[in-house]
């Protein structure tokens, strides 16, 4: 079986802040992979792991079956190239308008004309269900939810192998959330991308997953396909997908 | 014993300092002499600061030169060498006051902005964001901003001996009522081309550094916008005091 992401007993270690102990995990190409856990649990940390963005204290991470960690500057580039991320606070430029930073990536890393890349933006900007209107509209003059949108359109702009959702859906309406969570899913079943996201709404999990991790105390707990979600008895999983106060999880209580 | 400890502990992390700031450097150039060319962020930077920082400089220029003069004649006068006026402003514009005041102005002008601006872009995660669009961001954000650092300041330094000349004249010939073109033929005398060159030299140098400790303090801005606030602080200050104690490196050098 070929794996898209690798990632081998990785740590990560703040200064005393010992943040990930340990963690295994492998994505199948056309996998939709759902990490899920407690706010500060780790999660962002662990996918800038993945894409060398953080040096990982120890451990192996594999990209499409090359280690980034020992690949040269232009080699790496060459594999995040293949990689599609969405940030959780979005991160679009704030120097450029929606379109440019959509296109950026098209642009910059595949070297099309401007003219080309538009065409391509302008398709994504409707595959999010934003409008040409906003197209010359700069990140600051828009909404939350408009961000996360044109963020989602930059990410999937380049048709990736592979693509990173830091928690897609905070901060949309159900109805909007429902159409990304859509959206994901036809990325993953046909443009055959795999998926690797973090979220904490329940409904888009269930939509979007095909193997959720849950993550704990710097390991992944538990392991299972999105049909087990449900029917498992594992105390943890199931106080966080009903949401009660009382159960394993003990994070507020540490801190 | 304590008081050695922290001495020494400063002077360790001044080097380490000094060490990281170099490594900075060094991935900047190196990664911007490689082709491809953003011509285009290249080009922005040259109007911010080039053109932008024109009425500022102007200013500063024209003031110094004025009460420059005035200063001169309160103290030639007692002597009878006002004719010396003219030269003294010359060699104090081109060697001294045209270099330093230019770059002190641009250290809070640019290196400020430049530093929040970067700063802003690391803490939310735009950094990350140009890394995994396959763009090398010292090559797309640092690089063209020490190139034209170190071209944009000796041509401000220029402008500013001009017009420095200029309040000096205004001063010398309507307040003064020096004769207009004894003022004049005295000062075309006063021409030193090294005198000139070593102001241009010294902008060069000064305007690199503005734009390395800018950039380097940018990207070592911690979590927040106080990270931010505190990087842009330490950016000037530290760009200033370098300037200064460089002016005085350099003049024993050039001298
Ligand atoms: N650059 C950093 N420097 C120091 N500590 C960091 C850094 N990034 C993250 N951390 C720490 O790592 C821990 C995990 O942070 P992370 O952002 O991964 O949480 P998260 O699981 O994504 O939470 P959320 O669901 O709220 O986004 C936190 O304790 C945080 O303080
Ligand atoms: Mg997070």
């Amino acid at each position: 079986m070929e794996y898209v992401v690798e990632v081998e007993n990785l740590k990560k270690s703040f200064g005393r802040n010992h943040v990930l102990h340990g963690i295994s995990l492998k994505i199948k190409r056309g996998e939709s992979y759902v990490v899920i856990g407690g706010s500060g649990s780790g999660k962002s940390v662990l996918t800038k792991c993945i894409l060398g963005l953080i040096k990982p204290t120890s451990g192996i991470v594999k990209i499409n079956g090359e280690r980034i960690a020992k690949l040269s500057q232009k080699e790496m580039f060459k594999t995040l190239l293949k990689c599609g991320v969405l940030y959780q606070g979005g991160a679009l430029f704030d120097s450029l308008n929606v379109i440019d930073n959509i296109s950026f990536g098209l642009v910059y890393g595949y070297g099309k004309s401007i003219k080309e890349a538009y065409k391509i933006a302008i398709e994504k900007l409707e595959l999010v269900d934003l409008s040409e209107k906003v197209a010359k509209i700069f990140p600051s003059e828009l909404s939350g939810g408009m961000q996360k949108r044109v963020a989602l359109a930059r990410a999937i702009a380049t048709n990736p192998d592979i693509i990173f959702f830091d928690e897609p859906t905070t901060g949309l309406d159900p109805i909007t959330s429902g159409i990304i969570s859509e959206l994901i899913v036809k990325c993953i079943k046909e443009m055959k991308m795999s998926a690797l996201s973090i979220t904490h709404d329940i409904n888009s999990l269930k939509c979007i997953s095909d193997t959720v991790g849950l993550l704990y105390q710097g390991n992944i707990i538990w392991e299972g396909s999105n049909q087990e979600l449900t029917t498992t008895d594992n105390p943890y999983v199931k106080q966080f997908i009903n949401g009660s106060t009382t159960g394993p999880f003990t994070n507020r209580a540490a801190r | 014993m304590v008081f050695l400890e922290r001495v020494g502990r400063t002077f360790l992390t001044f080097l380490s300092s000094i060490g990281s700031a170099t490594l900075f450097l060094a991935k900047s150039v190196l990664s911007g002499v490689a082709p491809p060319y953003y011509w285009k962020q290249i080009g922005k930077q040259a109007i911010q600061m080039g053109f932008f920082s024109l009425p500022v400089v102007g200013m500063t220029a024209l003031f110094t030169g004025m009460a420059m003069t005035l200063q001169c004649y309160n103290g030639f006068s007692k002597f009878t060498a006002e004719n010396a006026i003219p030269s003294i402003v010359m060699i104090a514009m081109t060697r001294e006051l045209g270099p330093v005041l230019t770059a002190l102005m641009v250290a809070g002008r640019l290196g400020a902005s430049m530093t929040a601006e970067i700063g802003t872009m690391k803490i939310t995660e735009q950094i990350d964001a140009l890394t995994t669009l396959s763009v090398n961001s010292y090559k797309y954000l640092v690089f063209p901003r020490l190139l034209i650092g170190l071209l944009a300041l000796p041509f401000l330094v220029f402008i500013d001996d001009v017009i420095g000349l200029f309040g000096g004249y205004l001063v010398g010939v309507y307040y003064l009522d020096f004769n207009a073109a004894n003022y004049i033929r005295n000062t075309i005398s006063a021409i030193s081309i090294w005198d000139i060159a070593s102001g241009l030299i010294k902008g060069a140098v000064f305007g690199f550094l503005i734009c390395l400790m800018g950039c380097y303090q940018g990207y070592l801005s911690n979590r927040g916008a106080e990270g931010v606030g505190k990087a842009t602080t330490k950016s000037v200050v530290s760009s200033s005091i370098l300037i200064l104690l460089l002016d005085c490196v350099l003049t024993f050098v050039l001298f």
